[in-house]
């Protein structure tokens, strides 16, 4: 039983970091309608800030997070306003390979400035929890849990409650006449995509802390959130919130399939997104459009 | 006229004796020998084939002072040719290819891992050109007869056994294994190795765990490794997993005697990246700035150390990954020099045939092409410092042991 509790409770840690990978890139591709390839390089560029952040200067991990959201807003924004938005109504094919490229330039500049050395960090309380019996729950993915609920709770209120916010949705429905009412459509996009970023970077800021971070680790946190969002559904953060929890439960129970089964983690997990797709298109919890 | 002409002869022969003479006491410059080699200059296993990298071109800035490779009297200056394959081992036999083709790479330096090997030795068998490599330690890769393809280090097999070895020296024994593995070739050859092995010694396997080769939250299989209770903690993996793990090892207070990781913990990115939380950890490494062996040419370890510090000083000591490297283009060297000849065919069998000792230790290939024969040695993390703690003699430090639970660190 106090297995079975520890491993759920591992399960939903871990998702709380999917949760954070995830809300951004839903973002992006729900209301610019764009498969951001670039997203793992976002999210590994932020882990890179909160590491220096702690190496250079001593700060708290999670006290860089404010910072790597805002850097990641600003880069996120001159990204989308310079070049992004040149294709932002191109074909599907040109956003992909646009994204990929950023992506490697993004990639090849952190192996520039930070060399390929695995970077991690590791503040005085790392690896220290709360414990009830053999169950124990570190404070570090604990507060990664927490602050990835904050995270997608603040875009929601951003997006739910803010004047930007309220124009960023109402572009997602209906892009011509979001700009027949007067939205700057150029701005408002690339305050999206600066979401987006911003999002990303909070999530390198907590994948610093559990792993270590190269210029390469970010790739398989493109198609993590790509998975997540799929489940979850597109279009609402409560949904990527949903989706990314589930794929965390699901991933730890795989793995804890007894010998060679939890090979096939990603496969399993991977396979309920196929079954979602099926069964129920707009994912868990999103809505049909 | 008769005795003129005998005696221009005279003169002509004394000449061309002194001439002979000369070029047999200072060997004359040749043409310059190019080698080739696919690296992961980018990608997953950027760092990796960094220190490849820096493991040839210590050799070749060496060779190159000395005036080049001494063949046949004549001495050939070096040049290694390289190219990016993203870390992706495909892309790495194509570039093999075209080292050959249009570089007119003569001979052929290992890429780095496993997997590029493979895919390159097919290249180097089919050119028929000698190909030796320092990196690609899976027996998978000499299982399949091929006559080109060479490995200075100790097998895949062999990574975690001195571990098993050195634990049954160890008071009290050790004796229930808990075996976490990636799975790919390498990592699980490695670890099935254990599996065998293990018993033979007194010890047996509890738990043995495959996750996918690159998982970075591997919570789930130390949770099993936990519940398993067992005194030896091992990892055939890679580095990333190896920091996974540990940390999650301290989150969820796993405490073994013993915390060994195939590969991982002799580069410094671990200690760095774990701190304190790297003591105790023990690894299998194919060669320690400890090691003393007594070599037949190129450098003292002492002055191999030396001489990485002088070029690499942001790098601290070279790992065993510079080591190997090094040893590759060293054997390449001397199988050149002992067929005294540039023929691909004529290289490729004196290699065959190469038994040498340099600072690496032992280069010999059995007939599959793999070195059997050099040991490997293990090594510990003492205070934020790698010691070679086995086997004895050429170990500088004993084994802390058992390592202390995570309370009381």
């Amino acid at each position: 039983m106090a297995y079975f509790v520890q491993l759920v409770i591992f399960g939903l840690l871990a998702g709380g970091v999917y949760v954070a990978v995830g809300v951004g890139f839903g973002l992006v591709w729900g209301v610019l309608n764009i498969v951001n390839l670039a997203h793992g390089a976002l999210v590994i560029t932020g882990g890179y800030l909160t590491w220096q952040l702690f190496t250079a200067f001593g700060l708290d991990p999670f006290l860089t997070l404010p910072v790597d959201a805002v850097a990641l807003f600003v880069l996120g924004y001159a990204l989308q306003r310079g070049v992004i938005n040149r294709i932002i109504r191109a074909p599907l094919l040109f956003t992909f390979l646009l994204t990929f490229g950023v992506n490697l330039v993004i990639v090849n500049i952190l192996l520039m400035i930070f060399g390929s050395d695995s970077r991690s960090v590791n503040p005085a309380y790392s690896g220290q929890g709360l414990e009830f019996g053999s169950i124990v729950i570190p404070y570090v993915r604990l507060a990664s849990l927490a602050a990835a609920i904050l995270l997608a709770a603040g875009l929601a209120f951003v997006l739910n409650r803010t004047r930007i916010g309220l124009a960023i949705q109402a572009i997602s429905s209906d892009r011509d006449a979001a700009q027949l009412v007067g939205i700057d459509l150029r701005h408002a996009y690339a305050v999206t995509y600066g979401l987006g970023a911003a999002c990303a970077g909070v999530a390198g800021g907590l994948i610093a802390l559990i792993q270590a971070v190269t210029p390469t680790a970010g790739e398989p946190y493109t198609l993590l959130a790509f998975v997540v969002v799929i489940l979850g559904g597109l279009g609402r953060v409560s949904a990527t919130v949903v989706g990314g929890l589930a794929f965390g439960l699901v991933e730890q129970f795989a793995q804890s399939i007894p010998g060679s089964g939890s090979v096939f983690a990603n496969a399993i997990a991977f396979g309920l997104m196929v079954l979602v797709l099926v069964t129920r298109p707009q994912g868990l919890m999103g809505r049909l459009r | 006229m008769a005795l003129r002409k005998l005696a221009l002869l005279a003169v002509a022969a004394v000449s061309a004796f002194a001439c002979g003479g000369t070029t047999s006491n200072a060997p004359t410059t040749g043409a310059t020998i190019t080698l080739g080699a696919p690296l992961g200059l980018t990608g997953s296993l950027t760092k990796e084939s960094q220190l490849t990298q820096q493991g040839y071109d210590l050799w070749k800035d060496w060779i190159n002072a000395q005036g080049g490779i001494v063949v046949n009297n004549v001495k050939h200056p070096v040049v290694i040719k390289y190219y990016d394959d993203t870390s992706n081992a495909n892309q790495s036999a194509v570039l093999m290819q075209k080292l050959i083709t249009e570089d007119k790479a003569q001979f052929l330096l290992g890429p780095y891992g496993s997997a590029a090997t493979a895919t390159d030795a097919i290249v180097a068998e089919t050119n028929q050109i000698p190909m030796v490599e320092a990196n690609g330690a899976a027996q998978a890769i000499f299982n399949l007869g091929y006559k080109y393809t060479f490995g200075v280090l100790s097998p895949a097999n062999k990574y975690l056994q001195g571990v098993i070895d050195m634990a049954a020296t160890l008071t009290p024994k050790p004796t229930t294994i808990a075996m976490l593995s990636a799975d790919d070739a390498f990592s699980l050859e490695v670890a099935n190795a254990i599996n065998t092995y293990a018993p033979t010694q007194g010890m047996n396997v509890v738990l043995f765990k495959k996750y996918k080769n690159g998982a970075t939250n591997l919570s789930a299989e130390v949770l099993a490794a936990k519940t398993a209770n067992a005194d030896i903690v091992l990892n055939s993996g890679h580095l990333q997993e190896a920091i996974a793990i540990n940390k999650a090892a301290k989150e969820q207070k796993l405490n073994a005697k013993i915390f060994a990781y195939s590969v991982g913990p002799s580069t410094p990115d671990f200690i760095a990246a774990l701190g304190a939380d790297a003591n105790y950890v023990y690894d299998g490494s194919q060669w320690t700035p400890q090691v003393k062996y007594t070599p037949a040419f190129y450098l003292t370890e002492s002055q191999y150390v030396a001489a990485y510090k002088a070029k690499y000083p942001t790098f601290g000591d070279p790992d065993y990954h510079v080591a190997e490297s090094t040893a590759a283009c060293l054997a390449l060297q001397r199988a050149m020099e002992n067929a005294g000849s540039l023929d691909p065919t004529k290289v490729r069998n004196a290699l065959a045939a190469l038994d040498v000792t340099v600072f690496f230790g032992q280069i010999k290939f059995d007939s599959r092409g793999i070195n059997t024969f050099k040991p490997m040695v293990v090594e510990q993390i003492q205070n934020g410092v790698h010691h070679t703690v086995f086997p004895t003699t050429v170990a500088d430090a004993k084994p802390q042991y058992p390592t202390p639970s995570w309370d009381q660190r």
